[in-house]
C-alpha cells in the first residue's frame, strides 16, 4: 500500500474515483454554536468519511481515506475506529482459511505506517491503542520494545510510550502464559532493567523511569533468574540508595524506597541508619566521616542540600510506626519542623499528621 | 515567604533543568508587597469580564483552526464553555440555549451514548460532556434535551463495553481507562442507570490502577487463569500515577460506596479497598511550592500546571467523603495541637489539607492569560479546557463543599420509594451524590469577594442547582429545601 503524500492532494470531492459517493455534511438543518474553522481539506475528507461510515462500506479507498482525516486530525477516533474494522474485513477476507495471517503484507504495511504517525502524533491515545491492536494480530511485540526506545528519545516522559510499553509487556511476556502461544516469551523481559537503568542514568529524576522500574521488578510477576526473591529485594534497597545519594531531594527515588519497603512488607525502621544522614544539618566532623565507605549505607553527595524534607519525612512515619508516647513525641517534632521551616507549603498535611497521630495515641491508651 | 528554589543538590538533569525554568517564569509572576501599604503588588483580581469575552467569543464566533485537533471532542468544547459560564455566575439565555440543545442532540449515536460529533461513533467521555451540557442547558419536555436522551440504549451502549475485569472500553475497538469510568458513572448515577451488572468487578479494577505511589494510573492490566477467571495478581498499573486518572479513579470509588454497601453488591467485593493514606500523601505532595506560586503538578517531578488545580486541588472534597479532611470528620473532644506557630490547629481545621490560599494564588497570579481565559502557565496560550479546569480549581479553592450527613437524612426522609428492584442501590445513590452541600461561612476567597466563583459539586463540576435539577428528573423525586445554614456538624 502506497503512503500517500499530502501536499499536492485533490479533494476528494474533485476525484473521480470518489465520484459515487455523497458527502454528508456535519451539520445540515443547524447553525451550531461554537463552530470550528476547520479547512477545506478537513471538511472535505470528514464529508466523505461520514457517508462512508453512514454507508458500511469497507474497502481498500477506506484506507485511504481515514488516513487523511487521521492525518489531519489524529484525535478522530471514529476514523480509526472505522480503519481498524476495514482492515480487519479486508484481511479476513483476503486469507483463504479466514485466519489473519501475521505477515499480510497490508498488516505490515499498516505496521509501518504507524511507526511513522506514532512519532509524529506522540500524544494522541489513538495512535498508540491502534498499535496495540496490530500487534495483537502480527504478535510480533519484540521490534517494538525497539520502537519504543526510539520514540522516548522524542518525549521521554510520554505517558502513552511506557503505559504502552508496561502493556506490550504484560501482554505478551506475562509468567502466566494462558494463550499458549510460542511467540509469548521471557525472552522480552531480558533488557528491561538494562533499559530502566540507562534511563535512570539519563535523568535520576525521571518518575516514569522509577514507575517502570517498579512495573518490572515488582508489579507484572516473577521471571527466571528473579526467583530468589530476597537477593531482589538487596538488589534495589542499594540501588535506591545509591541515586537517593547521587540527588537527596529527589521524590520519585524516596518514593520507590517506600513502594518496595511497603510491597515487601519491611519495616522502614530497618533503613534508618541509611535514611539519618539525610535528614540532618551536616557538621563538618560528619563530612569528614564521608572518607570510611560504607556501602550499604551511601552517604549524601558533595552538593547535598541538606536536609532533605523527604528524609526527615521518612524518619517521621518511622517514628510513628514505632509508636509509643516517644515515637509519636519523635514524629510531632519533625512534623512541627517540616510544617514551619523545610515544607511550610504542605503546613495543613504536616498538622494533620500531628493531629491524627495525637489521636491514634489516644485511643491505643484508652 | 521563602522563594526557595527546589534543591537541584548539586546534580543538574533534565528534569531539574525545565523545573528552574520554569521558576525563572513564575518568579516574574509572585507578587510584591507594595512599600507602602504592604499590599501585594499587582492585585490578586481574577479579570471575570475579559474570561467572559474569551468564552463568549468561542462561543458565537467559533474556535479557530487549530481547534480542529479537537473535532472529536465537540461536546468537551461546549461543556468546559457552558460550565466556566456558571462557575462565573453566569446564565444564558433562552435562544442560545436552544442553540446548544440542538446542536448537542445531533451527537446521540443511533446506538446508545454520544459521540465527539455528528456521525461520531459513540464515546464514554463526549457521553458525560454532552449529558452534562445538557443539564446545564436543558430542560425537560420537547425540545428540552432531557427527555431525548435514549436512555435504554445509553445502557446497552455501556454494557457492550463492559470487561471481564470490570473496567470498561470507552468506545468500541478502544482504550480502557479510568477516565472512561468516571464519565460512565457519573452518566449512569445522574440517568438513574446503575445496576448490579453494569458495576460488578469495576470498584476491584479501580481499586488495582492505584500505583505504589498513592495516586492512580489510566488502566491495570488483567491476569487470567487457564480458566479463564480473574486472577487477583499480577494486575499492574500501566502508566504512573497521574492527577487527571486520580481524580477519575478516586471521584469512581466514591460514586461506587452506595453500591459496595447496598444489598446488591457480590460477597466477594467486600474486601476491595484503596490505599488512602498513601493517596493523601501523593497529593499533598503534588502542590508545588512557594517558588511554583502554590500550583499543583500532575505526576511526581513534573512542572505545576493549572488544569490539575482541579483534577489534584479537587480531589481533596472528594477524600471528605471517605473520612479525611473537613471538620465533620474530625473528632471534637480532641486537644488542640499547636504546631509552633502561636495559632491553634483546631480552629483552621476546615481549611482543609492543602494550601488554599497559595493554589488560588497560582490561578489568580499565573493562570490567567493577559488576553483573557485562563492556561496551563506562562507564557503559554489560554484554551477552553484551561479555562474551565483553572476556574473550578479555583472554585473548589474558595469553598468549602461536603458530604453533608444532616442533608443526606433529609433526602432520606423525602425519598419516593418506586418500584424498582433496585430500590436500595437508587436511594443510597441518588441522597449520597445529593448530600453534597456548600458549607456557608466555610469560604475563604483569596483578593476579596469579587473574585467570588460558583461552588461546584465535586463529583459532577457542575454547579449543585444544576446537579438536582437533572437528578431530580430523572429519579422522579422532589427534594427539601436546603437548610438555611449548613455548617458541619462534627461526629460525636
Ligand atoms: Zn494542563
Amino acid at each position: 500500500m502506497a503512503t500517500i503524500s499530502f501536499d499536492d492532494e485533490e479533494l476528494f470531492s474533485e476525484r473521480p474515483d470518489w465520484a459515487d459517493v455523497v458527502p454528508l455534511e456535519q451539520y445540515e438543518n443547524i447553525s451550531p454554536l461554537a463552530p470550528i474553522f476547520y479547512t477545506e481539506e478537513y471538511k472535505d475528507a470528514t464529508n466523505y468519511f461520514r457517508a462512508i461510515a453512514k454507508s458500511g462500506e469497507k474497502s481498500r479507498r477506506v484506507l485511504e481515506l481515514t488516513e487523511s482525516v487521521i492525518r489531519q486530525n489524529p484525535a478522530h477516533y471514529s476514523a480509526w475506529q472505522y480503519r481498524y474494522e476495514t482492515l480487519l474485513a479486508l484481511l479476513t477476507a483476503s486469507s483463504p482459511s479466514g485466519v489473519i495471517s501475521p505477515s499480510d503484507p497490508l498488516l505490515v504495511a499498516e505496521i509501518e505506517l504507524m511507526d511513522i504517525l506514532a512519532v509524529r502524533f506522540l500524544k494522541t491515545y489513538q495512535v498508540w491503542h491502534h498499535r496495540r491492536l496490530l500487534v495483537a494480530l502480527t504478535r510480533k511485540p519484540q521490534r517494538e520494545l525497539q520502537f519504543i526506545t526510539r520514540s522516548l528519545d522524542a518525549d521521554v516522559k510520554n505517558y502513552h510510550t511506557w503505559s504502552y510499553r508496561q502493556w506490550l509487556l504484560a501482554y505478551f511476556g506475562g509468567s502466566v502464559d494462558s494463550t499458549g502461544d510460542e511467540d509469548v516469551s521471557e525472552d522480552l523481559w531480558e533488557g528491561e532493567l538494562d533499559f530502566v537503568d540507562t534511563m535512570l542514568a539519563q535523568d535520576v529524576r525521571n518518575n516514569s523511569a522509577w514507575h517502570h522500574r517498579f512495573f518490572v521488578v515488582w508489579g507484572c510477576g516473577v521471571r527466571e533468574g528473579e526467583r530468589d526473591r530476597e537477593r531482589v529485594f538487596k538488589r534495589e534497597l542499594t540501588f535506591v540508595k545509591q541515586n537517593i545519594s547521587l540527588a537527596p531531594s529527589n521524590p520519585s527515588a524516596w518514593n520507590y524506597l517506600r513502594g518496595i519497603l511497603k510491597h515487601t512488607s519491611t519495616p522502614f525502621a530497618s533503613v534508618l541508619p541509611f535514611v539519618r544522614p539525610y535528614a540532618v544539618v551536616p557538621s563538618s566532623s560528619e563530612s569528614a566521616q564521608r572518607d570510611i565507605v560504607d556501602l550499604e549505607n551511601p552517604p549524601p553527595g558533595e552538593g547535598a542540600e541538606l536536609p532533605c524534607a523527604e528524609a526527615l519525612e521518612f524518619l517521621a512515619d518511622a517514628y510513628e510506626i514505632q509508636g509509643g508516647a516517644d515515637g509519636v513525641k519523635s514524629a510531632v517534632e519533625i512534623w512541627t519542623s517540616l510544617a514551619n521551616k523545610y515544607d511550610p507549603i504542605r503546613k495543613k498535611y504536616w498538622e494533620h499528621r500531628i493531629r491524627d497521630a495525637h489521636q491514634a495515641l489516644k485511643k491505643a491508651n484508652a | 515567604m521563602t522563594l526557595r528554589p527546589v534543591p537541584i543538590d548539586g546534580f543538574s538533569t533534565p528534569t531539574s533543568r525545565t523545573q528552574a525554568e520554569t521558576e525563572a517564569v513564575l518568579l516574574e509572576h509572585i507578587p510584591t508587597p507594595d512599600p507602602s501599604t504592604g499590599e501585594p503588588t499587582p492585585k490578586a483580581a481574577l479579570d471575570k469580564k475579559l474570561h467572559m469575552q474569551f468564552l463568549v467569543r468561542n462561543l458565537v464566533q467559533g474556535f479557530p483552526t487549530r481547534y480542529t485537533s479537537q473535532d472529536a471532542s465537540q461536546p468537551w468544547l461546549m461543556f468546559w464553555t457552558v460550565q466556566a459560564f456558571s462557575v462565573l455566575q453566569v446564565g444564558l439565555d433562552p435562544g442560545n440555549k436552544q442553540r446548544i440543545i440542538d446542536k448537542i442532540m445531533t451527537w446521540q449515536h443511533p446506538d446508545g451514548g454520544f459521540g465527539g460529533g455528528p456521525g461520531q461513533a459513540a464515546h464514554l467521555l463526549p457521553t458525560y460532556a454532552s449529558v452534562c451540557s445538557l443539564a446545564i442547558v436543558g430542560r425537560p419536555g420537547p425540545g428540552g434535551g432531557w427527555d431525548q436522551i435514549d436512555r435504554e440504549k445509553m445502557y446497552r451502549f455501556f454494557m457492550s463495553l463492559k470487561q471481564k475485569d470490570g473496567s470498561f472500553l470507552v468506545a468500541h475497538h478502544s482504550e480502557v481507562d479510568v477516565r472512561g469510568i468516571y464519565c460512565l458513572l457519573i452518566v449512569a448515577t445522574l440517568l438513574d442507570l446503575l445496576t448490579p451488572e453494569l458495576l460488578e468487578g469495576t470498584a476491584s479494577f479501580i481499586a488495582s490502577c492505584q500505583t505504589y505511589e498513592g495516586g492512580f494510573s489510566s488502566a491495570s492490566h488483567p491476569s487470567y487463569s487457564l480458566s479463564g477467571s480473574l486472577l487477583e495478581s499480577p494486575r499492574p498499573p500501566l502508566g504512573e500515577a497521574h492527577g487527571g486518572y486520580t481524580f477519575c479513579a478516586l471521584a469512581s470509588w466514591v460514586l461506587l460506596q452506595p453500591y459496595l454497601a447496598s444489598s446488591s453488591r457480590k460477597p466477594e467485593e467486600a474486601t476491595a479497598s484503596i490505599d488512602v493514606k498513601n493517596l493523601l500523601r501523593w497529593l499533598v505532595h503534588m502542590q508545588g511550592v512557594e517558588i511554583e506560586l502554590g500550583g499543583f503538578k500532575g505526576r511526581t517531578n513534573k512542572l505545576v500546571d493549572g488544569c490539575y488545580s482541579w483534577w489534584c486541588g479537587g480531589a481533596f472534597a472528594l477524600l471528605e467523603a471517605l473520612g479525611v479532611g473537613g471538620i465533620q470528620n474530625a473528632d471534637s473532644d480532641e486537644v488542640p495541637i499547636d504546631s509552633g506557630t502561636g495559632e491553634g490547629v483546631w480552629d483552621d481545621v476546615d481549611d482543609g489539607l492543602y494550601n488554599r490560599n497559595a493554589l488560588q494564588e497560582y490561578i489568580l497570579y499565573a493562570g490567567q492569560h493577559p488576553a483573557g481565559g485562563l492556561r496551563d502557565k506562562p507564557p503559554k496560550n489560554a484554551d477552553a479546557y484551561h479555562t474551565l479546569y483553572c476556574l473550578s480549581g479555583l472554585s473548589s479553592a474558595q469553598h468549602h463543599v461536603f458530604p453533608s450527613k444532616l442533608r443526606r437524612s433529609q433526602l432520606e426522609a423525602a425519598w419516593e420509594a418506586s418500584e424498582s428492584l433496585e430500590e436500595d442501590l437508587k436511594k443510597r445513590s441518588f441522597t449520597e451524590f445529593l448530600s453534597w452541600t456548600e458549607e456557608e461561612g466555610g469560604s475563604h476567597i483569596v483578593g476579596g469577594n469579587e473574585n467570588r466563583l460558583n461552588a461546584t459539586h465535586p463529583l459532577t463540576n457542575m454547579t449543585i442547582t444544576h446537579t438536582e435539577g437533572l437528578m431530580t428528573h430523572f429519579y422522579k423525586q422532589t427534594i427539601p429545601a436546603k437548610p438555611i445554614k449548613a455548617k458541619p456538624a462534627s461526629t460525636s
